[in-house]
Protein backbone atom coordinates (compact mmCIF):
# COMPACT_ATOMS: atom_id res chain seq x y z
CA UNK A 1 0.00 0.00 0.00
CA UNK A 2 2.80 2.65 0.61
CA UNK A 3 3.50 3.48 -2.97
CA UNK A 4 0.09 2.91 -3.99
CA UNK A 5 -1.58 6.64 -5.76
CA UNK A 6 -4.66 7.26 -5.31
CA UNK A 7 -6.75 6.89 -8.45
CA UNK A 8 -8.15 10.19 -10.20
CA UNK A 9 -10.96 9.47 -12.47
CA UNK A 10 -12.68 11.93 -15.06
CA UNK A 11 -16.20 11.82 -15.07
CA UNK A 12 -17.04 14.92 -17.96
CA UNK A 13 -15.98 18.29 -16.30
CA UNK A 14 -15.72 16.88 -12.82
CA UNK A 15 -12.68 14.74 -11.69
CA UNK A 16 -13.39 12.49 -8.99
CA UNK A 17 -10.85 10.65 -6.11
CA UNK A 18 -12.13 8.45 -3.55
CA UNK A 19 -9.68 8.15 -0.62
CA UNK A 20 -10.04 4.91 0.67
CA UNK A 21 -7.26 4.64 3.43
CA UNK A 22 -5.68 6.85 5.66
CA UNK A 23 -3.15 8.58 4.11
CA UNK A 24 0.37 9.34 4.94
CA UNK A 25 2.52 12.03 4.48
CA UNK A 26 4.39 10.89 1.26
CA UNK A 27 1.18 9.46 -0.66
CA UNK A 28 -0.45 12.69 0.27
CA UNK A 29 2.02 15.23 -1.10
CA UNK A 30 2.17 12.32 -4.31
CA UNK A 31 -1.50 12.88 -4.66
CA UNK A 32 -1.25 16.47 -4.59
CA UNK A 33 1.17 16.38 -7.56
CA UNK A 34 -1.09 14.27 -9.03
CA UNK A 35 -4.54 16.22 -8.82
CA UNK A 36 -2.26 19.41 -10.05
CA UNK A 37 -0.92 17.52 -13.34
CA UNK A 38 -4.44 16.03 -14.25
CA UNK A 39 -6.05 19.30 -13.65
CA UNK A 40 -4.04 20.67 -15.77
CA UNK A 41 -4.10 18.28 -18.42
CA UNK A 42 -7.80 18.11 -18.68
CA UNK A 43 -8.66 21.39 -17.62
CA UNK A 44 -11.70 20.04 -15.82
CA UNK A 45 -13.92 22.32 -14.34
CA UNK A 46 -14.89 20.14 -10.88
CA UNK A 47 -13.30 18.26 -8.38
CA UNK A 48 -15.18 15.81 -5.73
CA UNK A 49 -12.80 14.57 -3.55
CA UNK A 50 -14.34 11.75 -1.20
CA UNK A 51 -13.54 11.32 2.46
CA UNK A 52 -16.36 8.64 3.27
CA UNK A 53 -14.20 5.58 4.62
CA UNK A 54 -11.59 7.92 6.22
CA UNK A 55 -12.37 7.60 9.80
CA UNK A 56 -9.29 9.79 11.01
CA UNK A 57 -7.31 12.54 10.11
CA UNK A 58 -3.87 14.45 11.31
CA UNK A 59 -3.16 17.85 10.88
CA UNK A 60 -0.55 17.43 8.18
CA UNK A 61 -3.14 15.73 6.16
CA UNK A 62 -5.36 18.29 6.65
CA UNK A 63 -3.26 20.75 6.07
CA UNK A 64 -2.83 19.40 2.51
CA UNK A 65 -6.40 19.06 1.86
CA UNK A 66 -6.38 22.68 2.58
CA UNK A 67 -3.41 23.70 0.18
CA UNK A 68 -5.17 20.87 -2.11
CA UNK A 69 -8.74 23.06 -2.57
CA UNK A 70 -6.36 26.64 -2.82
CA UNK A 71 -4.79 25.29 -5.50
CA UNK A 72 -7.38 23.64 -7.99
CA UNK A 73 -9.10 26.95 -7.66
CA UNK A 74 -5.89 29.08 -8.77
CA UNK A 75 -6.39 26.58 -11.75
CA UNK A 76 -9.94 27.28 -12.11
CA UNK A 77 -11.88 24.18 -10.37
CA UNK A 78 -14.38 23.84 -7.80
CA UNK A 79 -13.62 21.45 -4.98
CA UNK A 80 -16.42 19.84 -2.91
CA UNK A 81 -15.39 17.66 -0.28
CA UNK A 82 -18.10 14.61 0.13
CA UNK A 83 -18.87 12.19 3.57
CA UNK A 84 -16.63 13.86 6.06
CA UNK A 85 -17.34 11.58 9.01
CA UNK A 86 -18.71 13.10 12.37
CA UNK A 87 -15.58 12.26 14.12
CA UNK A 88 -13.09 14.01 11.22
CA UNK A 89 -15.55 16.95 11.72
CA UNK A 90 -14.44 17.53 14.85
CA UNK A 91 -10.85 16.89 14.81
CA UNK A 92 -11.01 19.37 11.95
CA UNK A 93 -12.48 22.21 13.97
CA UNK A 94 -10.66 21.14 17.19
CA UNK A 95 -7.43 22.11 15.09
CA UNK A 96 -8.94 25.01 13.96
CA UNK A 97 -9.11 24.10 10.33
CA UNK A 98 -12.42 25.50 9.27
CA UNK A 99 -12.14 24.76 4.98
CA UNK A 100 -14.22 27.83 4.74
CA UNK A 101 -14.75 28.45 1.50
CA UNK A 102 -14.94 25.10 0.39
CA UNK A 103 -18.02 23.51 -0.85
CA UNK A 104 -19.19 19.87 1.47
CA UNK A 105 -21.95 17.82 0.63
CA UNK A 106 -22.90 14.28 2.66
CA UNK A 107 -22.12 12.08 -0.25
CA UNK A 108 -20.88 12.09 -3.50
CA UNK A 109 -24.38 12.35 -5.19
CA UNK A 110 -25.02 15.29 -3.19
CA UNK A 111 -21.58 16.76 -4.17
CA UNK A 112 -22.49 16.28 -7.77
CA UNK A 113 -25.31 18.36 -7.44
CA UNK A 114 -24.20 21.14 -5.53
CA UNK A 115 -21.00 21.31 -7.70
CA UNK A 116 -23.25 21.33 -11.09
CA UNK A 117 -25.77 24.11 -9.39
CA UNK A 118 -22.37 26.10 -8.16
CA UNK A 119 -20.82 25.85 -11.95
CA UNK A 120 -23.92 26.84 -13.56
CA UNK A 121 -25.57 29.02 -11.43
CA UNK B 1 -18.36 -11.91 71.41
CA UNK B 2 -19.21 -13.82 74.60
CA UNK B 3 -22.21 -16.21 74.43
CA UNK B 4 -24.37 -14.88 77.31
CA UNK B 5 -24.73 -11.37 74.45
CA UNK B 6 -25.07 -13.51 71.80
CA UNK B 7 -28.02 -15.70 73.54
CA UNK B 8 -29.11 -12.69 74.80
CA UNK B 9 -29.57 -10.85 71.40
CA UNK B 10 -30.86 -13.97 69.81
CA UNK B 11 -33.66 -15.07 72.27
CA UNK B 12 -34.86 -10.95 73.08
CA UNK B 13 -35.01 -10.40 69.12
CA UNK B 14 -38.58 -9.91 68.68
CA UNK B 15 -38.98 -8.20 71.32
CA UNK B 16 -35.93 -5.71 70.74
CA UNK B 17 -37.52 -5.75 67.39
CA UNK B 18 -40.74 -4.67 68.60
CA UNK B 19 -39.22 -2.06 71.40
CA UNK B 20 -37.11 -0.81 68.43
CA UNK B 21 -40.55 0.28 66.02
CA UNK B 22 -42.05 1.29 68.83
CA UNK B 23 -39.50 3.80 69.52
CA UNK B 24 -38.64 4.45 65.80
CA UNK B 25 -42.75 5.93 65.57
CA UNK B 26 -42.06 8.16 67.82
CA UNK B 27 -39.50 10.11 66.22
CA UNK B 28 -41.14 13.35 65.88
CA UNK B 29 -39.44 14.70 63.04
CA UNK B 30 -39.58 11.92 60.55
CA UNK B 31 -42.30 10.52 59.29
CA UNK B 32 -41.62 8.01 57.45
CA UNK B 33 -42.99 5.14 59.73
CA UNK B 34 -46.43 6.90 59.18
CA UNK B 35 -47.26 6.54 55.70
CA UNK B 36 -45.51 3.08 54.83
CA UNK B 37 -48.33 0.21 55.29
CA UNK B 38 -47.92 -2.18 58.26
CA UNK B 39 -46.75 -5.02 56.77
CA UNK B 40 -44.20 -3.26 54.87
CA UNK B 41 -43.16 -1.82 58.39
CA UNK B 42 -42.75 -4.85 59.50
CA UNK B 43 -41.17 -7.09 56.59
CA UNK B 44 -38.36 -3.63 56.67
CA UNK B 45 -38.43 -3.58 60.45
CA UNK B 46 -37.23 -7.80 60.05
CA UNK B 47 -34.80 -7.00 57.60
CA UNK B 48 -32.86 -5.01 59.50
CA UNK B 49 -33.05 -6.57 62.36
CA UNK B 50 -31.63 -9.19 61.26
CA UNK B 51 -29.07 -7.25 59.08
CA UNK B 52 -28.30 -5.99 62.95
CA UNK B 53 -27.22 -9.10 64.07
CA UNK B 54 -25.80 -10.69 61.33
CA UNK B 55 -22.37 -9.89 62.37
CA UNK B 56 -23.03 -10.58 65.99
CA UNK B 57 -21.74 -14.40 65.94
CA UNK B 58 -18.81 -14.14 63.48
CA UNK B 59 -16.17 -12.41 63.50
CA UNK B 60 -16.11 -12.32 59.88
CA UNK B 61 -17.76 -8.91 59.95
CA UNK B 62 -20.97 -7.12 58.13
CA UNK B 63 -22.19 -9.06 55.34
CA UNK B 64 -21.70 -6.09 52.40
CA UNK B 65 -24.31 -7.76 49.85
CA UNK B 66 -26.77 -7.82 52.59
CA UNK B 67 -26.62 -4.49 53.61
CA UNK B 68 -26.22 -2.85 49.97
CA UNK B 69 -29.59 -4.95 49.48
CA UNK B 70 -30.96 -2.92 52.79
CA UNK B 71 -29.85 0.31 51.56
CA UNK B 72 -31.06 0.41 48.06
CA UNK B 73 -34.11 -0.85 49.50
CA UNK B 74 -34.76 1.92 51.73
CA UNK B 75 -33.21 4.59 49.30
CA UNK B 76 -35.58 3.41 47.19
CA UNK B 77 -38.46 4.03 50.13
CA UNK B 78 -36.71 7.79 50.57
CA UNK B 79 -35.63 7.23 53.90
CA UNK B 80 -33.36 9.94 55.10
CA UNK B 81 -29.77 9.06 55.90
CA UNK B 82 -30.40 10.64 59.10
CA UNK B 83 -33.08 8.18 59.81
CA UNK B 84 -31.24 5.27 58.99
CA UNK B 85 -28.52 6.82 61.47
CA UNK B 86 -31.49 7.31 64.17
CA UNK B 87 -32.58 3.50 63.40
CA UNK B 88 -28.73 2.22 64.17
CA UNK B 89 -28.68 4.04 67.64
CA UNK B 90 -31.93 3.81 68.98
CA UNK B 91 -31.62 -0.03 67.84
CA UNK B 92 -28.46 -0.19 69.98
CA UNK B 93 -30.04 1.79 72.72
CA UNK B 94 -33.07 -0.77 72.74
CA UNK B 95 -30.96 -3.67 72.71
CA UNK B 96 -28.99 -2.52 75.41
CA UNK B 97 -31.47 -1.81 78.28
CA UNK B 98 -32.98 -4.97 77.13
CA UNK B 99 -29.54 -6.84 77.72
CA UNK B 100 -29.40 -5.12 80.92
CA UNK B 101 -32.83 -5.82 81.84
CA UNK B 102 -32.46 -9.08 81.81
CA UNK B 103 -29.35 -9.09 83.87
CA UNK B 104 -26.98 -10.28 81.40
CA UNK B 105 -25.26 -6.86 81.21
CA UNK B 106 -24.73 -5.44 84.87
CA UNK B 107 -22.48 -2.75 86.68
CA UNK B 108 -19.50 -5.17 87.10
CA UNK B 109 -19.08 -5.98 83.79
CA UNK B 110 -20.26 -3.05 82.05
CA UNK B 111 -16.70 -1.78 80.85
CA UNK B 112 -16.13 -5.12 78.69
CA UNK B 113 -19.34 -5.39 77.34
CA UNK B 114 -19.01 -1.48 76.34
CA UNK B 115 -16.29 -1.88 74.12
CA UNK B 116 -17.52 -5.29 72.28
CA UNK B 117 -20.76 -3.42 72.28
CA UNK B 118 -19.61 -0.62 70.21
CA UNK B 119 -17.21 -3.18 67.97
CA UNK B 120 -20.46 -4.62 67.05
CA UNK B 121 -22.28 -1.24 66.27
CA UNK B 122 -19.69 0.61 64.68
CA UNK B 123 -19.03 -0.97 61.87
CA UNK B 124 -22.36 -2.08 61.00
CA UNK B 125 -23.01 1.87 60.82
CA UNK B 126 -20.55 2.34 58.74
CA UNK B 127 -21.10 -0.11 56.46
CA UNK B 128 -25.30 0.48 56.59
CA UNK B 129 -24.46 4.11 55.75
CA UNK B 130 -21.49 3.58 53.29
CA UNK B 131 -23.83 1.28 51.37
CA UNK B 132 -26.76 3.99 51.41
CA UNK B 133 -24.17 6.72 50.25
CA UNK B 134 -23.14 4.29 47.14
CA UNK B 135 -26.53 3.37 46.38
CA UNK B 136 -27.67 6.92 46.26
CA UNK B 137 -24.55 7.90 44.06
CA UNK B 138 -25.70 5.03 41.90
CA UNK B 139 -28.80 6.80 41.50
CA UNK B 140 -27.65 10.17 40.87
CA UNK B 141 -25.65 8.91 38.26
CA UNK B 142 -28.21 6.64 36.63
CA UNK B 143 -30.36 9.88 36.84
CA UNK B 144 -27.75 12.05 34.96
CA UNK B 145 -27.17 9.72 32.19
CA UNK B 146 -30.66 9.24 31.22
CA UNK B 147 -30.83 13.20 31.74
CA UNK B 148 -28.05 13.41 28.82
CA UNK B 149 -29.91 10.97 26.87
CA UNK B 150 -32.59 13.16 26.65
CA UNK B 151 -30.73 16.34 26.35
CA UNK B 152 -29.34 16.49 22.94
CA UNK B 153 -31.94 14.32 20.26
CA UNK B 154 -31.92 15.03 17.14
CA UNK B 155 -35.64 15.13 15.06
CA UNK B 156 -36.16 14.53 11.58
CA UNK B 157 -38.85 16.60 10.55
CA UNK B 158 -39.16 16.57 7.22
CA UNK B 159 -37.12 14.62 4.44
CA UNK B 160 -33.50 16.71 4.31
CA UNK B 161 -34.69 18.85 7.22
CA UNK B 162 -34.16 17.87 11.31
CA UNK B 163 -33.91 19.79 14.48
CA UNK B 164 -32.69 19.86 17.94
CA UNK B 165 -33.82 21.37 20.76
CA UNK B 166 -31.70 22.14 23.05
CA UNK B 167 -32.97 22.77 26.95
CA UNK B 168 -31.20 24.06 29.84
CA UNK B 169 -27.69 25.51 30.30
CA UNK B 170 -25.25 24.20 28.03
CA UNK B 171 -21.68 23.65 29.91
CA UNK B 172 -19.01 22.32 27.97
CA UNK B 173 -19.26 18.33 28.71
CA UNK B 174 -23.25 19.07 27.38
CA UNK B 175 -21.46 20.99 24.31
CA UNK B 176 -19.60 17.86 23.24
CA UNK B 177 -22.47 15.70 23.59
CA UNK B 178 -24.67 17.92 21.30
CA UNK B 179 -21.81 18.07 18.35
CA UNK B 180 -21.59 14.18 18.64
CA UNK B 181 -25.42 13.79 18.23
CA UNK B 182 -25.86 16.45 15.83
CA UNK B 183 -23.18 15.32 13.87
CA UNK B 184 -24.13 11.73 13.80
CA UNK B 185 -28.04 12.70 13.23
CA UNK B 186 -26.80 14.34 10.20
CA UNK B 187 -25.07 11.36 8.57
CA UNK B 188 -27.43 9.19 9.51
CA UNK B 189 -30.36 10.82 8.81
CA UNK B 190 -29.29 12.94 5.71
CA UNK B 191 -30.26 16.10 6.59
CA UNK B 192 -29.20 18.84 4.46
CA UNK B 193 -30.61 21.69 7.07
CA UNK B 194 -30.18 21.61 10.78
CA UNK B 195 -32.34 23.42 12.66
CA UNK B 196 -30.35 24.58 16.15
CA UNK B 197 -33.30 25.73 18.59
CA UNK B 198 -32.33 27.50 21.59
CA UNK B 199 -35.49 28.35 22.58
CA UNK B 200 -35.30 26.40 26.01
CA UNK B 201 -31.64 27.66 26.15
CA UNK B 202 -31.78 30.24 29.55
CA UNK B 203 -28.04 32.14 28.92
CA UNK B 204 -26.44 32.21 26.17
CA UNK B 205 -22.92 33.84 26.99
CA UNK B 206 -19.43 33.53 25.00
CA UNK B 207 -18.55 30.47 25.58
CA UNK B 208 -22.03 28.65 24.26
CA UNK B 209 -21.71 30.64 21.69
CA UNK B 210 -18.55 29.44 20.98
CA UNK B 211 -19.64 25.85 21.12
CA UNK B 212 -23.11 26.68 19.17
CA UNK B 213 -20.18 28.36 16.43
CA UNK B 214 -18.15 25.21 16.57
CA UNK B 215 -21.03 22.98 15.95
CA UNK B 216 -22.30 24.71 13.36
CA UNK B 217 -19.02 24.77 11.50
CA UNK B 218 -18.53 20.82 11.88
CA UNK B 219 -21.87 20.86 10.31
CA UNK B 220 -20.75 22.68 7.38
CA UNK B 221 -17.87 20.22 6.93
CA UNK B 222 -20.18 17.02 6.53
CA UNK B 223 -22.17 18.76 4.03
CA UNK B 224 -24.93 20.13 6.05
CA UNK B 225 -26.42 23.54 7.18
CA UNK B 226 -27.04 24.86 10.11
CA UNK B 227 -29.71 27.50 11.28
CA UNK B 228 -29.80 28.94 14.55
CA UNK B 229 -33.55 29.57 15.56
CA UNK B 230 -34.95 30.88 18.78
CA UNK B 231 -33.23 33.72 19.62
CA UNK B 232 -35.09 35.76 22.33
CA UNK B 233 -34.42 39.34 22.74
CA UNK B 234 -32.37 39.20 25.36
CA UNK B 235 -30.39 36.91 23.85
CA UNK B 236 -29.70 39.16 20.64
CA UNK B 237 -28.97 41.52 23.13
CA UNK B 238 -26.42 39.92 24.97
CA UNK B 239 -24.87 38.79 22.35
CA UNK B 240 -24.13 41.96 20.35
CA UNK B 241 -23.40 43.48 24.18
CA UNK B 242 -20.66 40.43 24.48
CA UNK B 243 -19.43 41.26 20.81
CA UNK B 244 -20.20 37.91 19.94
CA UNK B 245 -19.68 37.68 16.02
CA UNK B 246 -22.51 34.79 14.74
CA UNK B 247 -22.62 36.66 10.85
CA UNK B 248 -21.89 33.72 9.45
CA UNK B 249 -24.50 32.04 10.86
CA UNK B 250 -28.28 31.98 9.42
CA UNK B 251 -30.01 33.18 12.57
CA UNK B 252 -33.87 33.49 12.98
CA UNK B 253 -36.22 34.57 15.97
CA UNK B 254 -38.56 31.50 15.96
CA UNK B 255 -38.31 27.97 14.67
CA UNK B 256 -41.37 28.14 12.51
CA UNK B 257 -39.72 31.42 10.36
CA UNK B 258 -36.50 29.12 10.47
CA UNK B 259 -38.41 25.98 9.10
CA UNK B 260 -39.66 28.18 6.22
CA UNK B 261 -35.91 29.02 5.76
CA UNK B 262 -34.99 25.50 5.60
CA UNK B 263 -38.00 24.45 2.88
CA UNK B 264 -36.98 27.37 0.94
CA UNK B 265 -32.83 26.14 1.08
CA UNK B 266 -34.37 22.62 -0.24
CA UNK B 267 -36.53 23.92 -2.45
CA UNK B 268 -39.84 23.61 -0.86
CA UNK B 269 -42.86 25.21 0.17
CA UNK B 270 -45.33 24.80 2.17
CA UNK B 271 -49.31 25.67 0.77
CA UNK B 272 -52.36 25.26 2.06
CA UNK B 273 -54.91 23.19 0.03
CA UNK B 274 -58.67 24.27 -0.43
CA UNK B 275 -61.19 22.92 2.02
CA UNK B 276 -63.50 20.19 0.65
CA UNK B 277 -66.83 21.21 2.51
CA UNK B 278 -68.92 18.10 2.07
CA UNK B 279 -72.43 19.88 1.92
Amino acid sequence: MMNARIPILKLYDTLIVSIQWELDDRTAIQFQEDLMAKLHETSATGVVIDLTSIDFIDSFIAKVLGDVIQMSRLMGAQVVITGIQPAVAITLIELGIRLEQVLTALDLENGLEKLHEELEG
Amino acid sequence: MPNEIVEGLKTYKEEIMKAWMERMKETEEEHFFHYMPEHLIEKTSREFTDLMLSNIESSTGVDVDKSIDFASKIVHFGWSIKFVNKAVDSFSTVSFEFLEKEGIIHAGNLRTFFDLFMNWIEPLRESIIDSYSAEWERTVNLQRVALQELSASLIPVFDKISVMPLVGTIDTERAKLIMENLLEGVVEQRAEVVLLDITGVPVVDTMVAHHLIQAADAVRLVGSQCLLVGIRPEIAQTLVTLGVDLSEFMTTSTLQRGMKEALQMTNRKVVEVEKHDER
